[in-house]
C-alpha cells in the first residue's frame, strides 16, 4: 500500500475536521462566483471580462489582452468605441469597433462594426441577411484592459487538460491542506 | 528471549514492532482493518517542520489529544459547530444565487418569497425585485460575520472542553485552550483557561516555548517533551483550585 505522507494530516482528522476542510474548498468556490455575479451585477454586463482571441485589432489589442467591460444602459454607442458583440447562433463574442451608426428619435441603434487590423467591415461575419447590428447583441463596451493576461485563458482552451489538471491540483491541494 | 532482545534493540523502530504484534494477535477483524489502516492516531506526528501553520496545527492537536485523553474531559463542539454553521449558510446562498441565475428569465415572484423565508433566519431582511443585487449583498455581509466571529469571540480558542462534576450536583467547570504561533516565528504560546463552573470565576494559565523544544530534526513531535508542559500547565490550574 502507498504511503503517501501529505496524506497523514488528513487521516488524523476526525469528522468535524474533514467537513471543515470540505467547506474550506466550497467557501474558495462560493466566494469566486459570488465575486464574478458581483462584477455581473456592478458592470452590467453578462460577461465583464473577456480576453481577445484574434489579432483583428492590432495595434490596439493583441490576441491573449484581457479586457474590462461595461454594459450600463445610461451610456450611448457612439462611432469609434470598441463593442464587444455577440452574433446570433455564435457563442463565441467578438471584439471590433462601431464604424457607423444609425439612430432613431426613440434612441433605438443600428451600428455597423469593422477590426482595426481588417480590411473589409463586419457584414460579412454576421449572419445571413443581417446587415446591422443592434443593442441586444452587445455584450459590453470596453472600459480598459490588462495586456498579456489572458494567454492563459487561452492556453487553458486549447489544452483542456492542463485546465482540469490545474484545477484537480488547487482542488486537491486545499481539501488536504489545513488552513 | 530472543524477541525481548529484538524488541529491546529496536529502540527507533517502536511503530515497527507494535505492527508485528498486531498483525499477529489481528485475526478476526477483517472489515474493519480498512478503517484501521487508514487512521493512525498512534503514529507519531510528522510534520514538516518548515511549514509554519503544520507546526501549530500538530501542537495544538496533541494538547487537544493530552487534555481528553489523560484527564478524560469531554470536548464541546458548540463553538466549532457555530462557525461550520455559519460557513454552511454562506455556500448555500452562493450555490441559490448560482442556479437562480441560471433561471433567471423565469417569472421570478414565487421564488423570491419562498427564499425570503427559508433563507434569513439570521436577518430580518425583506427582498425586493432586484433579487440578484441583495443575494450577494448578504453573501458578503456573511462572510464579514464570520470574520469578526473568529476574530473576535474565537480568539483562537480551539478546544472547549468541560469536566463533568463526579457529585453531579453543580454545573461542569470548562476548560478552555487557545495557541499562537507568529508566522516565521518560533515562539509558541499555549494558554489554557479554567472557567469554574461553581463560582464562574475565571483563572488562566500559559506558556511560551520554542517550537524547537518540541520537535527533532526530522519534524517527529516528541510527545515526551511536550506532554510534561501540557500536565505542568494543568496541575498548575487545578491545585489552585483545591487550595481555595
Amino acid at each position: 500500500m502507498l504511503s503517501l505522507d501529505f496524506l497523514d494530516d488528513v487521516r488524523r482528522m476526525n469528522k468535524r475536521q474533514l467537513y471543515y476542510q470540505v467547506l474550506n474548498f466550497g467557501m474558495i468556490v462560493s466566494s469566486a462566483l459570488m465575486i464574478w455575479k458581483g462584477l455581473m451585477v456592478v458592470t452590467g454586463s453578462e460577461s465583464p471580462i473577456v480576453v481577445v482571441l484574434s489579432g483583428s485589432m492590432e495595434p490596439a489589442f493583441h490576441r491573449g489582452d484581457l479586457l474590462f467591460l461595461t454594459n450600463r444602459v445610461e451610456d450611448p454607442i457612439r462611432v469609434g468605441e470598441i463593442v464587444v458583440f455577440r452574433i446570433e447562433g455564435r457563442e463565441i463574442p467578438i471584439v471590433h469597433r462601431v464604424l457607423k451608426i444609425h439612430e432613431k428619435q426613440n434612441g433605438h441603434i443600428k451600428f455597423l462594426t469593422k477590426g482595426d487590423n481588417n480590411a473589409v467591415d463586419d457584414r460579412g461575419l454576421y449572419k445571413q441577411g443581417q446587415h446591422w447590428l443592434e443593442k441586444k447583441d452587445v455584450v459590453g463596451r470596453a472600459r480598459g484592459f490588462v495586456p498579456y493576461i489572458g494567454i492563459v485563458t487561452i492556453l487553458m482552451n486549447d489544452y483542456p487538460k492542463f485546465k482540469y489538471a490545474v484545477l484537480f491540483l488547487l482542488g486537491l491541494f486545499v481539501l488536504v491542506h489545513r488552513e | 528471549m530472543a524477541a525481548a532482545g529484538q524488541g529491546g534493540r529496536s529502540g527507533g523502530g517502536g511503530g515497527s514492532s507494535g505492527a508485528g504484534g498486531g498483525s499477529s494477535c489481528g485475526t478476526g477483524s477483517g472489515r474493519s482493518g480498512l478503517l484501521d489502516k487508514w487512521k493512525i492516531d498512534d503514529k507519531p506526528v510528522k510534520i514538516d517542520k518548515w511549514d509554519g501553520s503544520a507546526v501549530k496545527n500538530s501542537l495544538d492537536d496533541s494538547a487537544k489529544k493530552v487534555l481528553l485523553e489523560k484527564y478524560k474531559y469531554v470536548e464541546n463542539f458548540g463553538l466549532i459547530d457555530g462557525r461550520l454553521t455559519i460557513c454552511t449558510i454562506s455556500c448555500f446562498f452562493a450555490i441559490v444565487a448560482l442556479i437562480w441565475d441560471y433561471m433567471h428569465p423565469f417569472p421570478e415572484s414565487k421564488p423570491v418569497l419562498a427564499l425570503c423565508v427559508i433563507s434569513y433566519p439570521l436577518f430580518i431582511l425583506s427582498m425586493f425585485v432586484c433579487f440578484p443585487l441583495n443575494l450577494i449583498r448578504t453573501y458578503f455581509v456573511m462572510m464579514g460575520i464570520l470574520t469578526i466571529y473568529t476574530s473576535y469571540k474565537e480568539k483562537s480558542i480551539f478546544l472547549v472542553a468541560h469536566r463533568k462534576d463526579p457529585t453531579g450536583m453543580d454545573p461542569d467547570d470548562i476548560w478552555q485552550l487557545s495557541s499562537s504561533l507568529k508566522r516565521f516565528d518560533d515562539k509558541y504560546t499555549l494558554k489554557l483557561t479554567f472557567i469554574s463552573g461553581r463560582t464562574k470565576q475565571q483563572r488562566e494559565a500559559e506558556f511560551t516555548r520554542s517550537i524547537a523544544k518540541f520537535f527533532d530534526h526530522s519534524g517527529t513531535l516528541v510527545m515526551d517533551a511536550y506532554e510534561p508542559e501540557i500536565s505542568r500547565l494543568h496541575d498548575s490550574l487545578a491545585t489552585e483550585r483545591k487550595i481555595k
